[in-house]
């Protein structure tokens, strides 16, 4: 029997908006930007660290040289891995691993009954960890909103207490202050058991925001620091508005992001060389007509990607967005920009693919909205996945053997096989009789149904949460409580 | 301004669009080699004597009658001869679809027995009607290239005779090129005939055709009398052919996408030496529907995630073989124009483009292939812009880096009043059904959902939109040639 030798082979589908010299140019860019354009950087202590290692500091302009920069990116970790508190769920964070989930912090929440806008409760969290926990494509966790109905400096602590209970996937967190960045902190180590178990295996990422163009603010660049201090993996990703905040030209947008991302890698690293750091972030251009930050755009589609390239590109993992949408309801609009930004993600290769379940431009978080893309995602993963070419599946025999118009219904090869193919869960496929006779239910039906169905019938993991990780939380909660009553008296 | 004296950077190389691919060239060589085998073992069943003539007359290998085995050296030389390039040119003059490698264009279809009633809401049968409404639909829409019927003629004055009616209502109310589908040959011998008087001859059709012919078979390996008498009447008269072979994964195809791969390309490949063999030179588009299906039904799915990826594995492998090629895309399993009918056809249409396939059609369709939805046209043609915005990739030059701009501007700065962004923001998608006021503007303009503002557009377009009419002396010389056959055929 003859073999075949020198064989290439695509594992998965391949995606790249780049070439090596457009990738090389963006990346001097980065470079140059920070060389001689710098950022402003409010917090002095930064600002003192940056230039003991060379960094030009003017008032609170910093220019940081490439060397720095080049250090930095020579001690990011290629692998990071992040465990569940329950230890059943580890996620790696590495070149081309993706993951999907939803966004923080919007005002608003689609009432998963009523369908009406609302504000969003302290419920909410739980029930946004506990529908991410039963959908299998969302790989990770973040709220969908802001919490409305607790003490407001506390919101994000409240939202994470809320969440890890009722998740084992890895959580996205996000704080106002230091303050409450080490809150979510402890209350992650009374989830791992003590400190010494959280070194050894961080149970979350935390998620942080420079603001564009090339401003660190002092929270910021505070909590960055923190996490840095502590081995946390996080995030340091800006938003921004093409044409508004950043250039309209993609490349430019592109040269912005990645150099305020890139202060934080170099922070990070100064401090603890080795910590897990994260870049990427929202890009996406300012519609003119509306004013509005446009998250459905084909333009977020293809920055994201062109950004995941850059991060592979510097040796950095990559925080990216898809699944969100301009709509104010769950209609095919919301469906088409999902979709389209969803597979962009998915074949560029992005670790964390956020802000999946976004609502009208990031304005309202819905579940509906996540649920559906749920299933986008799936079918996004089998052409992602590509096709596996092997004497077997090539079944030149089982054709052979079949002859013209054969009929391979049933054979073993087709048992083998059959098995792989996808099952939709939301997709009707029934003939138009029998869709007639079961209602007429549209796509929009099904997802109400199925995410109704999720928050009713799933049971997620907040009955495996030990007794002393729970009291340990009431504690953090409660001394989070006096001491943000304490800063309103003192104000 | 700083100075600039001979700035170049020398030994640059972009990507001038995105770059998507499936397989890896070395994969696309064993799925050809498998597919050369096939035809070397098993082979097919033709099922038409002229053709088998043709076969006898060549190193094929005929057997039991209609069994016929094709040596690699054949398909090589129908290959060889197989042009890389054509093109196809509306009634309007306009040479509007190249087909060429990496080259795309959208297209409606296909032969949809029902339509929805727009004016009772009843879903019913095609009629000439809405076949013309939706070439109206197709001539007006700007990402949309070609037209192929949407749905079948069912008023036709002779069930016979429709494809003539269908042909006619496309070229009357559309001026860009068609993909046309016919009964029998005897259908595709007509339009060719009325065709040819618009071009002006049977000379300047194959110059310039202004259709090509869509050629579909459910029968995988088996090559029905009427489906090559149609390909060997394209192979003499040089009208480019859209072969289409439909199969299901596990059904009338291995369960696995390789073999699927295989034996659609086998299946090809035996296209293309019929035709070559009839008269060498014609332009076969190559294709192929797979997907999973209803064994129990017979129904074929539309929006399955394996006839995205075969969409594309197919095309990178007719693009290897210097063929031109057809996917599917645009259409939906979905019975309305729902989430599911958005997603699906974002799917098909994002992974066809992006793997350059060169006639995208069945766009529109619903329910399987059962409704031909012209709203669901007016939705694809703003998902296309947006996949080609994706498509079009992110160019870097001096002038889009704009390090400069950064540096004038500066931390914390905005870039809304600059001129680079007045220059610049031009070249975003603008959408037209999608929505992106804010949720009060939203609001007191009516709550409205993409349905609520995409019914409207569709009315619109139908009341105001009026294509250029054909010469009127030429619609009288068709409708000749439409009413002898009606009469022929009773």
């Amino acid at each position: 029997m003859s073999t075949r030798t020198n064989q290439t082979v695509n594992q998965t589908a391949r995606f790249a908006v780049f070439s090596q010299d457009q990738k090389q140019r963006i990346f001097e860019g980065m470079i140059e930007t920070l060389r001689n354009t710098g950022v402003q950087l409010h917090h002095a202590q930064a600002r003192e660290l940056l230039k003991t290692h060379g960094a030009l500091v003017d008032g609170e302009r910093v220019r940081i040289p490439q060397n720095l920069i080049r250090d930095a990116l020579a001690t990011v970790p290629p692998v990071t891995i992040v465990q569940s508190w329950d230890g059943t769920r580890k996620t790696r964070i590495e070149k081309n691993q993706v993951l999907f989930g939803p966004g923080p912090t919007p005002p608003h929440f689609t009432d998963p009954y009523t369908l009406e806008r609302r504000k969003y409760l302290r419920k909410d969290a739980a029930l946004v960890a506990r529908t991410c926990q039963a959908l299998p494509n969302i790989g990770f966790v973040q709220s969908l909103g802001t919490i409305s109905d607790v003490t407001v400096s506390l919101a994000d602590v409240y939202e994470f207490a809320e969440m890890i209970q009722n998740t084992t996937k890895p959580i996205l967190s996000w704080s106002y202050t230091r303050d409450t960045c080490r809150d979510i902190h402890q209350i992650a180590i009374a989830m791992a058991g003590g400190e010494e178990a959280f070194k050894r295996c961080p149970n979350y990422v935390f998620y942080g925001e420079p603001i564009s163009p090339l401003v660190s603010d002092f929270h910021a660049m505070d909590k960055c620091m923190y996490n840095a201090e502590h081995g946390i993996p996080q995030v340091y990703t800006p938003c921004c508005i093409g044409g508004a905040t950043v250039p309209a030209t993609h490349a430019g947008q592109l040269v912005c992001a990645f150099s305020e991302s890139m202060l934080g890698v170099v922070v990070s690293q100064l401090i603890n060389p080795g910590t897990c750091v994260i870049m990427g972030g929202v890009q996406s251009i300012m519609d003119m007509q509306h004013s509005v930050y446009a998250y459905g755009s084909p333009e977020l589609s293809l920055m994201s990607a062109g950004l995941t390239e850059m991060a592979q590109y510097a040796g950095l993992p990559m925080f990216s967005t898809a699944g969100c949408t301009d709509t104010k309801t769950l209609d095919p609009q919301g469906a088409i920009e999902a979709a389209t930004s969803v597979h962009s993600a998915m074949l560029s290769g992005a670790n964390f693919i956020h802000d999946v379940g976004y609502f009208e431009s990031g304005m309202t978080g819905s579940v509906l909205q996540l649920v559906m893309a749920d299933e986008q995602i799936g079918m996004s993963h089998v052409v992602a996945r590509g096709v596996e070419v092997n004497p077997e599946t090539l079944a030149v025999e089982e054709i052979c053997a079949t002859g013209p118009g054969g009929n391979f219904n049933g054979s073993a090869h087709t048992r083998k096989y059959e098995a792989l193919h996808w099952q939709p869960s939301l997709m009707d496929r029934q003939s138009y009789e029998d869709w007639q006779k079961q209602g007429k239910k549209t796509m929009r039906d099904r997802i109400i149904a199925k995410t109704q169905d999720i928050i009713e019938n799933f049971e997620g993991p907040l009955s495996k949460v030990p007794e002393a990780a729970k009291k340990k939380i009431a504690e953090i909660l409660e001394a989070a409580e006096k001491r943000e009553a304490k800063k309103v008296k003192k104000e | 301004m700083l100075e600039k004296t001979m700035l170049i950077k020398m030994n640059q190389q972009a990507h001038g669009t995105t770059m998507f691919q499936v397989l890896s060239e070395d994969q696309i060589e064993q799925i050809y080699y498998a597919a050369l085998d096939v035809l070397e073992i098993s082979g097919g069943r033709v099922f038409h004597d002229e053709a088998l003539q043709l076969l006898l007359s060549s190193d094929a290998v005929v057997t039991d009658k209609n069994r016929v085995r094709i040596p690699a050296s054949l398909v090589t030389q129908a290959l060889r001869h197989s042009p890389g390039k054509a093109s196809l040119t509306g009634r309007n003059g306009k040479r509007s679809v190249n087909l060429q490698k990496n080259e795309v264009a959208f297209g409606s279809g296909a032969d949809a027995p029902v339509v929805l009633d727009r004016k009772t809401g009843q879903r019913r049968k095609s009629k000439y009607a809405d076949v013309a409404a939706a070439a109206r639909m197709v001539d007006y829409l700007p990402r949309l290239d070609f037209c192929m019927p949407s749905g079948l003629i069912s008023d036709a004055p002779n069930a016979k005779t429709s494809d003539r009616h269908q042909f006619v209502a496309m070229v009357t109310n559309c001026t860009k090129p068609l993909v046309v589908s016919n009964i029998d040959v005897g259908g595709l011998k007509d339009q060719w005939e009325m065709a040819c008087l618009i071009t002006g001859g049977e000379k300047e059709f194959r110059l310039s055709p202004l259709f090509a012919t869509y050629v579909k078979s459910e029968s995988p390996l088996e090559y029905r009398a009427d489906v090559v008498d149609k390909l060997l009447f394209a192979a003499e008269k040089g009208i480019p052919a859209l072969y289409v072979p439909w199969s299901g994964l596990g059904a009338t195809a291995p369960a696995s996408i390789a073999g699927m791969l295989v034996q659609t390309l086998a299946d090809n490949l035996l296209a293309a030496v019929l035709c070559y063999l009839k008269k060498p030179g014609m332009p076969l588009i190559a294709g192929g529907i797979q997907t999973v299906m209803d064994p129990d039904r017979r129904t074929f799915f539309y929006g399955s995630p394996e006839l995205h990826l075969t969409s594309a594995a197919t095309t990178e492998i007719f693009k290897w073989l210097g063929i031109l090629n057809s996917s599917a895309g645009g259409c939906t399993d979905s019975k309305v124009v729902d989430e599911q009918a958005a997603s699906e056809s974002v799917m098909s249409i994002y992974n066809s483009y992006m793997a350059g396939s060169n006639l995208i059609h069945h766009i529109g369709c619903l329910e399987s292939g059962q409704n031909g939805s012209l709203a669901s046209l007016v939705m694809c043609d703003e998902i296309i812009a947006m996949v080609k915005q994706i498509g079009n990739g992110i160019e870097v030059t001096d002038e889009t880096l704009a390090l400069d701009i950064l540096q004038e501007v500066g931390p914390a700065g905005e870039f809304l009043t600059h001129q680079h962004t007045y220059d610049h923001f031009k070249n975003w998608f603008r959408p037209t059904v999608i929505d992106r006021s804010d949720y009060e503007i939203w609001e007191q303009n009516g709550s409205k959902n993409y349905n609520d503002r995409l019914e409207p557009m569709v009315d619109k377009i139908l009341e105001t939109h009026r294509p250029d009419p054909l010469d009127e002396n030429i619609v009288q010389e068709i409708k000749k040639i439409v009413s002898l056959a009606d009469q022929k055929e009773v």
